[in-house]
C-alpha cells in the first residue's frame, strides 16, 4: 500500500510517515497542494490522506484534482475539528464516512487504511 | 444602545468568533505534532525493547521537537488571551505598530490560507488613543475582504502616518485587485466601526491603496 500525506504542518505528516513506516505502510509527504500535484506525475498512490484546510487549496477542490489525473485513488480527509460542515463535506467527497480528527491515533489511521485499501 | 453601537457589537462578535476558530485549528495542528512525536518515542521504546538500538540523539530531536511545539503554543494561547482581554479595554494610548503586529499575527493563518503575506511598514512607533479592539476588527474586514477576491501569491503592507490632528493608515495592496470593490465592501460592512473611530475610508485605485484617516485622539 502506498499513502500520500498532505498537510502543511511537515512535522506532522513527517512524522506520521515515519510511524506508517514502522508498520509496514509506504508513505511520503508533501506540504501545499502544487507539491501534491507534481508528486503524482511521478508516483503512484493508492490512497491519499488529505488536510481540508490546506493554504490557497482546500483539501476537498486537491481531492478533485488528483481524482482527475489518478482515478483509481482512494481518499480520506483529516480536520482539525469534527464540525457539522467539515463532516458534511468530507462525507459527500469520499462517499463514506472517511474523515479523521486531529489529533489521529495511528491504529485508526492503519484500520482504515487497511479498510479502503481492502476494498 | 443605539444603532450603530448593536452593529459595532455584532461584527465584534463575528471578528472574535473568526479569531478564535482559527486559532483553536492552530492548537489542533500543535496538538496533532506532539500526539505524532509521542507515538513516535513510544514506537522506538517498542523497537528498542525488541532490541533494535536507541539513538539517544534521535531521543534528543524528539524531545526537542515537543517543547518547540509547546513554545509555539503558548505563543498562540497568550496571543489568545491578549485579544480575549482587548474586548473590554478602553481607549487608550497605544502605538499603532504594535496594533498592525498584532492583527497581522492574529490573522496569520488565515492569510497563509489565502496565500497573503502581511508586511508592516513603519519603522518608528505611531501613538494613538484608540480602543484596539475596534481598529482590528476594522483591518479584519478589509482583510477578509480581501482574502475572498485574492488568487492567492499576494501581499499587504500596512503603513501609518502621524499628521498631527490626525492618522492615516494605509493599506498597499499588489497588483491586479480589485481595491475599489474591497474598499466600499469594507466601507458598507464596517459602517459602525468607521463612525466609532470618527475615520474616513478611501480608496486609491491606481496606487491600490485603502486608506483609513482619522482624529489622533479617539474618545469611544
Amino acid at each position: 500500500m502506498r499513502v500520500l500525506l498532505v498537510d502543511d504542518e511537515e512535522e506532522l505528516v513527517s512524522t506520521l510517515a515515519e510511524r506508517l513506516a514502522m508498520r509496514g505502510i509506504e508513505a511520503s509527504w508533501v506540504s501545499d497542494y502544487r507539491s501534491a500535484l507534481d508528486i503524482v506525475e511521478h508516483q503512484v498512490f493508492d490512497i491519499a490522506l488529505l488536510d481540508v484546510r490546506l493554504p490557497e487549496m482546500n483539501g476537498l477542490e486537491l481531492k478533485r484534482l488528483l481524482e482527475e489525473r489518478c482515478p483509481a485513488m482512494k481518499f480520506i480527509f483529516l480536520t482539525g475539528h469534527g464540525s457539522e460542515e467539515d463532516f458534511r463535506a468530507c462525507s459527500a467527497e469520499s462517499g463514506r464516512d472517511y474523515y479523521l480528527i486531529k489529533p489521529v491515533q495511528i491504529e485508526v489511521l492503519v484500520a482504515k487504511l487497511n479498510e479502503i485499501f481492502q476494498q | 444602545m443605539s444603532s450603530n453601537q448593536d452593529d459595532a457589537g455584532t461584527l465584534g462578535l463575528n471578528f472574535f468568533g473568526s479569531m478564535t476558530a482559527s486559532i483553536s485549528h492552530e492548537v489542533k495542528n500543535v496538538l496533532a505534532i506532539v500526539n505524532e512525536n509521542a507515538g513516535l518515542l513510544e514506537d522506538l521504546a517498542l523497537l528498542a525493547e525488541k532490541g533494535r538500538p536507541l539513538s539517544p540523539e534521535r531521543l534528543k530531536t524528539l524531545a526537542e521537537n515537543i517543547h518547540r511545539q509547546v513554545q509555539r503554543a503558548d505563543g498562540i494561547i497568550r496571543r489568545l488571551n491578549r485579544f480575549a482581554h482587548s474586548t473590554h479595554e478602553p481607549a487608550a494610548a497605544t502605538d499603532l505598530c504594535e496594533i498592525f503586529d498584532f492583527t497581522a499575527a492574529l490573522v496569520a493563518r488565515l492569510a497563509a490560507m489565502k496565500g497573503v503575506t502581511i508586511t508592516i511598514v513603519n519603522q518608528h512607533p505611531v501613538p494613538m488613543k484608540v480602543r484596539p479592539f475596534v481598529l482590528e476588527n476594522l483591518l479584519w474586514i478589509c482583510l477578509k475582504n480581501l482574502f475572498a477576491v485574492t488568487q492567492g501569491n499576494q501581499t499587504v503592507a500596512l503603513a501609518t502616518e502621524d499628521l498631527g490632528d490626525q492618522v492615516v493608515i494605509t493599506l498597499q495592496l499588489g497588483e491586479g485587485l480589485p481595491v475599489a470593490e474591497i474598499g466600499a465592501q469594507t466601507a458598507s460592512e464596517g459602517q459602525s466601526l468607521l463612525a466609532a473611530l470618527r475615520a474616513e475610508l478611501s480608496t486609491d485605485p491606481e496606487h491600490n491603496l485603502i486608506r483609513l484617516q482619522m482624529p489622533h485622539m479617539q474618545d469611544q
